[in-house]
């Protein structure tokens, strides 16, 4: 049943919401369905792999679907200051690609609608490029930014995160809803907008019908770049000037199951009205996974310099 | 409860020559254990497999009291071994030999690291 606690409940959940040290910082949705700060393990985020064969032959898995790497528990600790901690307690959840120009790395989180209606996910979350230690001076160089005290090339070195769900249900009507800040172009110019897919993502299956064939670093979210739509224009973000400082940022996101819309997107201070992007859903149907509610994070390099998205925490909440 | 993750930080690579895993970050763990499973062997290879660690993911050392692992990995097989007191990261430093120098030629690896509170 759908939660309703009339205006008197409704009150006291915002006052208890407002005096909870942990959850005062979030504004969730009447039922709260999960709440991560990974200070006690991974709590179900874990790597996204494609599917395989009736062997457990993972050599089947599609070449840019087989390597999204294992999350991490970090500490956020750096060469320069050691142990920076996260936003909460001492461990965030770290997502970190490989140094190859176009690797992704994903963490999702596998869940199932009880009901549909609105679906928020709310978390405090950072982004770094790997710091380059040497003694090249081309390093003070990247992307178009020139180290000058203030801006430093680590920033052009970071690609682009996602943050997006995988959704299918009424017998077999499969979509994604995907949010993507594009901090740089693939060829490495800053961007920083907010952009979304007008294509639903490739899947084994299509794979396997011979109907796409990618390659590993391939943008297994949309491949083709010119299918990356801009909801924003561009968002500067608090990178703080070098890779080893990390500010945490507010991301809250509401979707809508029962109409299969975007609702809206508010990253600290801005908030963007999602109501007209759309949402595309896939033509064929797919049995297996209905009521299928996964949420999924992913960081992508477009520089071949490792890239990392840190989670402080992580909250789903529904109306439902 | 303890807490405890399996991560799989190769997933049946084919491996020739020198290589190193990713950092993985492991500070909240006070043991791990490498498992290094040889999926499809090649005809005359071993590896030898040495325990890394590292105090900021960029710079790495020998693991001071863990000795590398040599392994047969001409065929199906595993090999497994215990770290302790190892800081943040760890990862393995590998090297295949005995492999041809096609990019299928030696062996298919798969590498789990298991760690624990």
């Amino acid at each position: 049943m759908s939660v309703d606690l009339g205006d008197t409940g409704e009150a006291v959940r915002r006052g208890m919401l407002a005096a909870h040290p942990t959850l005062s910082r979030f504004s969730p949705l009447p039922r709260i369905l999960t709440y991560d700060d990974f200070n006690a393990g991974t709590n179900g985020w874990t790597e996204l792999i494609g599917n395989y064969d009736g062997n457990g032959n993972l050599s089947t898995v599609d070449d840019h679907m087989r390597d999204f790497r294992p999350p991490q528990l970090s500490n956020c600790t750096f060469f320069d200051t050691g142990t920076h901690g996260a936003l909460t307690g001492t461990y965030a959840l770290k997502l970190a690609t490989r140094p190859y120009v176009g690797h992704t790395a994903v963490a999702i989180r596998r869940l199932t609608m009880a009901r549909k209606g609105l679906v928020q996910l709310e978390t405090y979350f950072t982004y770094k490029a790997e710091a380059t230690l040497g003694g090249d001076a081309s390093n003070n160089s990247f992307g178009g930014i020139t180290w000058d005290g203030n801006l430093h090339p680590s920033e052009a070195q970071f690609g682009a995160f996602t943050v997006a769900t995988d959704i299918c249900g009424d017998g077999g009507m499969r979509y994604h809803t995907v949010m993507r800040y594009r901090n740089t172009t693939v060829d490495n110019k800053l961007d920083q907008r907010w952009v979304y897919p007008v294509v639903p993502e490739p899947t084994p299956r299509e794979h396997l019908e011979g109907k796409a064939k990618l390659t590993y670093g391939a943008d297994f979210t949309a491949p083709d770049p010119a299918d990356w739509h801009a909801a924003s224009d561009p968002m500067g973000m608090c990178f703080n000037e070098v890779p080893t400082k990390v500010n945490w940022h507010y991301l809250r996101w509401l979707i809508d199951t029962d109409a299969r819309r975007n609702v809206e997107l508010q990253v600290n201070d801005t908030v963007l009205d999602l109501s007209d992007v759309p949402v595309p859903v896939y033509s064929e149907r797919y049995d297996s996974l209905e009521n299928l509610l996964n949420f999924y994070f992913s960081v992508r390099t477009h520089s071949g310099v490792r890239n990392f998205l840190y989670l402080d925490s992580v909250l789903v909440s529904v109306d439902w | 409860m303890r807490h405890a993750q399996t991560a799989v930080l190769e997933r049946g690579e084919t491996f020739t020559g020198e290589f190193a895993t990713e950092p993985y970050e492991v500070a909240w763990a006070g043991e791990a254990r490498f498992f290094v499973q040889t999926v499809d062997g090649a005809p005359g290879t071993t590896a030898t497999l040495t325990t890394q660690l590292s105090p900021d993911g960029l710079t790495w050392a020998d693991a001071d009291d863990t000795a590398p692992v040599e392994m047969a990995t001409t065929a199906a097989g595993m090999v497994t071994w215990r770290v302790r007191e190892f800081g943040g990261w760890l990862r393995l430093r590998g090297e295949v030999h005995g492999a041809g120098s096609g990019p299928e030629q030696g062996p298919r690896l798969r590498i789990y690291l298991v760690a624990k509170e």
